[in-house]
């Protein structure tokens, strides 16, 4: 009961955090971009394909996340994206970058701040991604 | 005191209280009117910045001034330009001040003031020296109207006007700028580059 609880938990956690962070991009896409840009990572053109389809793609894991569709693969590529952000986010912070996050819309700046928040968001989708694994483990009789 | 006469005298009292507000709405009007393009254009961008702020520096020219030359020209955006001289920044208020002054002598005095101040930004941050950087793009004469209305308390307070509007737009970094178009408003902060605006402005106009 409470594993189940736990787990619907981790499930709406994780699908409301990347519809909302979709959200916020896809209504202010200048926003976005500003903190794409402030990042000095990627080229114009990149930047507007960043804008244009991220947004759209984390509002879609955030669905497929909610509906429950190949979810240990949809929590896998959740978490892989948060370690991804994760990794960028500190590598512009380490180059000393005064930069805005872009995690939720209006500006906050990376600091050692977000990329704890990031790294706490990645537990519910490590949870989703490997525990029906360790489960098949524990209890083999229930892969019958 | 007869009903007639007091009704003329909450008539009066009424009037001497609107005349102040109109007195302001009248000079904030000024800062209002857009620098590129017409009010008739069907998107707005208003813009807050600062001149001693290096973002600011970059955004007004690698980004406001093409749009300026561009789109505001061809009457799809007009631009409203708002300084917001930062109180951690020693010479902003008194480039704010040259500014606000050279817009009283006309918009073209005041593009080719505001270019100057933001192109030499590094040079007269570290000195100061914003009088020559100033005289450099004015005739003398009217260099001469501009040092003489610095000297104006109203352009003093139209800075302090420009300031209130942007703590009453709650304004708190600069850049910052709110784009209207298809009655929406979307506030953004910071620097953006001129090709990504561009892409989303033809996407508004489309």
């Amino acid at each position: 009961m409470m594993r189940a609880i736990l787990h619907w938990a981790c499930r709406l956690f994780l699908a409301a955090v990347f519809i909302y962070s979709g959200y916020t991009k896809v209504d202010n896409p200048l926003q976005f971009a500003v903190a794409i840009e402030g990042y000095k990572l990627l080229p114009p053109g990149m930047v507007l394909w960043v804008v244009k389809t991220l947004p759209w793609f984390e509002i879609a894991l955030g669905i497929a996340l909610l509906a429950g569709i190949a979810l240990r693969y949809t929590a896998a590529l959740a978490g892989a994206l948060l370690a991804f952000f994760i990794v960028i986010m500190a590598i512009t912070y380490l180059r000393g970058i005064e930069a805005s996050c872009g995690c939720f819309g209006l500006g906050e700046p990376i600091s050692p701040l977000t990329l704890l928040r990031d790294a706490a968001f990645m537990l519910p989708a490590l949870f989703l991604a490997v525990r029906p694994r360790i489960e098949a483990r524990l209890m083999p009789s229930r892969r019958r | 005191m007869s009903p007639h006469t007091r009704f003329f005298a909450a008539l009066l009292f009424l009037l001497a209280a609107a005349l102040p507000l109109r007195a302001q709405s009248g000079a904030a009007a000024l800062s209002d009117m857009c620098v590129g393009g017409q009010a008739s254009a069907p998107i707005r961008i208003e813009v807050f910045s600062d001149f001693q702020c290096p973002a600011c520096r970059a955004f007004f020219l690698d980004t406001i001034r093409p749009l300026l030359a561009g789109y505001a020209r061809e009457n799809k955006v007009c631009v409203v330009f708002h300084d917001f001289p930062l109180q951690m920044h020693t010479y902003a208020r008194a480039a704010s001040q040259y500014a606000a002054a050279a817009r009283r002598l006309g918009l073209e005095q005041w593009v080719r003031v505001t270019e100057a101040l933001y192109t030499d930004q590094p040079q007269w941050a570290e000195d100061g020296k914003l009088d020559p950087v100033v005289a450099r793009v004015l005739s003398p004469e009217d260099m001469a109207r501009v040092r003489k209305l610095i000297a104006d308390p109203a352009i003093s307070q139209a800075v302090d006007q420009e300031v209130a509007l942007a703590a009453r737009r709650q304004v708190r970094v600069t850049p910052t700028f709110f784009v209207f178009a298809n009655g929406r408003e979307q506030r953004v902060e910071g620097s953006l580059s001129y090709p990504i605006l561009k892409d989303y402005l033809d996407r508004l106009l489309r």
